[in-house]
């Protein structure tokens, strides 16, 4: 028993750290602003939920929520299917060229995201993809299907080659054995990145306020900047801005943290 | 039903100097369980992959029945194969592992369904069709990879060490359960394995292959009386075929002090040879003579060890040269102990010989 209390005070002390945050902003979304003011750290005196109509209505908030679920649920859907096809082939084949190339597409992860931002705004520009969600959306495909080949092929390639050729035995061809047999047992790897993208890019703020200027084309990390005013800073709404934002990712981690964890621990156990 | 012909087969990985298969040579009968035989490493998986398509071919030419397959991708081959690690489709429950291969087949729901129910019949799984594999013991997954195959009615069944997995209950039990099924089903079969019991107890032949090239093919008993070379001498039989050098006179050898007669062998069969090779096999040596006869020659040696293994018992003899020993198999009722000298007979109608050099044998040419 007193062998585990160390153990119990880091989780204790961890869950202190990282959940305190989110109960501070979670009170902070339904009190107003002057209440906050007065008194920062105190229970809500009344439930203010007329505070999150507010911030869906009257400040383009659902647009930017919209704005965000295309932008990053395309992103999430082609960089899974590519990245998964990529780190198949990687992980299968032994073609001419695969070591170059999985080193050009593993290259892509040292870059610091700085570095591209103004030779990708030159090109969005010159494709008229400058300020449109599709461009967003290409620039956060390549910019993440690195890190998933990564993953992926890491997983995969701790797939019995043996699963393989009996598939072949039993008649399959090559786009029918990634689809039938490296997807559905590669499955807790794909959830994992689909998380990890998924929470990356919901919060990606970079790309999205240098690449959409116009207002009705902006995703929600931007759209939390807009409760932020140059004079003064709306606490209360920021807080119920984020309340929204966090949503998604809270329900997706809710859903998928199982298989998640499995993913990230495959291979340790056998 | 089919006739599968390899002619010249030959393999070399990519990056490796030394061929893995080389020159090899086989014809399987239809309906004819063949057994591939050999220590790890000499190329067995190399060929059975190759006949199944997974590995491309290197040199030579592997037919069934009369075509030549070297460029038919492995899903138009119609084989089936079960792996040594099963394989299982691990995120398919036992009747989707069992219908996997028709399904791309395009056989009708309803076939599927009759196949898959009665080979589940026939292997006992029945009552496991909606289990995932990770809910299966050892054995159980042993059958279903079976019964992948069976369902397929292949042309030809191909087997990789199925039974290598198992514990020894298990596979014996396992191993009967395959000839029966095979003797039923009566479909061209090719199995490897470097386990001699199995090559011995399953195949109809027996094709015995060291460092990726064919030595003997035939028969269990017959390879295991005649062996072609020391080699087979020694893979086939546990403990394994006594060799020991014998100095050649005329029409006998000596093998310490003592003359063995060696009267099917002319000299002109012994050639010019000074020394050759005795070999012997545990159960060729006598405590007690088995008959009356002037074919028993006694040799008296020191045991160096007793291991008695229940039906019988093993006794390590050692030469007086000090250094040679040699394994016989006699009675469990034996009275000898480590340290005492004793006179075994050896019976000189059961050796063979071997030339040192080329570890060939040197055929009898007198009855
Ligand atoms: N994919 C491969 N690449 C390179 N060498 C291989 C490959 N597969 C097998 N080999 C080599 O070929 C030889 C024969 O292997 P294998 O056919 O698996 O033998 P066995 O099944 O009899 O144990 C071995 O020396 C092995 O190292
Ligand atoms: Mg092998």
């Amino acid at each position: 028993m007193w062998r585990r209390t160390p153990l119990l005070l880091f989780v204790l002390l961890y869950t202190v750290v990282s959940g305190g945050p989110f109960i501070w902003v979670a009170v902070m979304s339904v009190r107003t602003t002057p209440e906050i003011f007065a008194s920062p750290y105190a229970l809500p005196s009344r439930f203010h939920w007329e505070k999150f109509v507010q911030a869906w209505a009257h400040s383009n908030y659902s647009t930017y929520f919209w704005n965000s679920i295309i932008v990053v649920s395309t992103a999430v859907v082609l960089i899974t299917i590519f990245g998964a096809m990529a780190a198949h082939c990687l992980a299968r084949y032994r073609f001419r060229g695969n070591r170059p190339i999985r080193f050009l597409i593993l290259s892509g992860m040292i870059l610091p995201p700085q570095l591209l931002i103004l030779s990708l705004f030159q090109i969005l520009l010159d494709y008229h993809l400058y300020n449109t969600l599709t461009g967003l959306i290409l620039v956060y495909v390549a910019g993440h299907l690195a890190m998933t080949v990564y993953i992926l092929e890491g997983f995969f390639a701790q797939i019995p080659q043996d699963l393989f050729d009996a598939a072949r035995m039993d008649g399959y061809g090559d786009f029918e054995i990634f689809w039938r047999i490296t997807l559905p047992v590669g499955a807790p790897a794909l959830f994992t990145t689909v998380t990890l993208n998924f929470i990356v890019l919901w919060n990606e703020f970079l790309y999205a306020v240098v690449l959409l200027t116009e207002d009705d084309k902006r995703t929600l990390p931007l759209g939390i900047m807009h409760f932020m005013g140059s004079h003064q800073l709306d606490v209360g709404m920021v807080a119920t801005g984020l309340m929204i934002a966090i949503t998604p990712v809270i329900v997706l981690y809710a859903l998928f943290s199982d298989t998640m964890i499995r993913g990230m621990t495959a291979g340790a156990v056998r | 039903m089919a006739v599968v012909a390899i002619d010249g087969l030959g393999k070399r990985y990519p990056g490796s100097s030394e061929p893995a298969v080389e020159d090899f040579t086989l014809t399987i009968g239809d309906g004819e369980f063949m057994v591939l035989l050999g220590p790890s490493g000499c190329g067995k998986s190399s060929v059975l992959r190759m006949i199944a398509g997974l590995e491309p071919i290197t040199t030579g030419t592997i037919a069934i029945d009369g075509r030549v397959v070297n460029q038919v991708p492995a899903k138009e081959r119609d084989i089936a194969m079960v792996f040594q690690s099963y394989a299982l489709y691990p995120h398919m429950d036992v009747f989707n592992n069992l219908a996997f291969g028709l399904r791309r087949r395009s056989v009708p729901a309803a076939e599927i369904d009759r196949r898959v129910r009665q080979a589940a019949d026939k292997l006992g799984l029945t009552p496991y069709l909606r289990r995932k594999p990770h809910a299966l013991s050892g054995g159980q997954r042993q059958r279903v990879a079976l019964g992948r195959a069976i369902v397929r009615e292949p042309k030809v069944f191909l087997f990789d060490e199925p039974l290598s997995n198992l514990d020894a209950a298990l596979r014996v039990s396992t191993r009967n359960e395959l000839i029966r099924q095979q003797h039923e089903i009566g479909i061209t079969t090719i199995y490897v394995t470097h386990d001699q019991v199995e090559a011995m107890t399953m195949g109809h032949r027996i094709c015995i292959m060291d460092k990726g090239e064919v030595v003997q093919i035939g028969a269990p008993l017959e390879v295991y009386r005649s062996p072609a070379n020391t080699f087979v001498a020694r893979f086939l039989g546990n403990p394994p075929m006594n060799l020991v050098p014998i100095e050649l006179g005329q029409s006998s050898g000596r093998l310490g002090n003592v003359d063995i007669p060696l009267r099917s062998w002319s000299p002109r069969a012994l050639g010019h040879a000074r020394t050759v090779l005795l070999g012997i096999r545990p159960e060729d040596l006598y405590e007690t003579p088995p008959r009356p006869g002037d074919d028993l020659v006694p040799i008296a040696m020191q045991v160096s060890a007793v291991e008695p293994l229940g039906a019988e018992t093993l006794l390590v003899l050692t030469l007086d040269d000090g250094t040679t020993d040699i394994i016989a198999r006699v009675g469990r009722d034996t009275r000898l102990r480590i340290g005492e000298r004793a006179t075994v007979l050896l019976d000189t109608t059961a050796v063979h010989l071997f030339d040192p050099t080329t570890t060939r044998v040197i055929p009898r040419d007198l009855p």
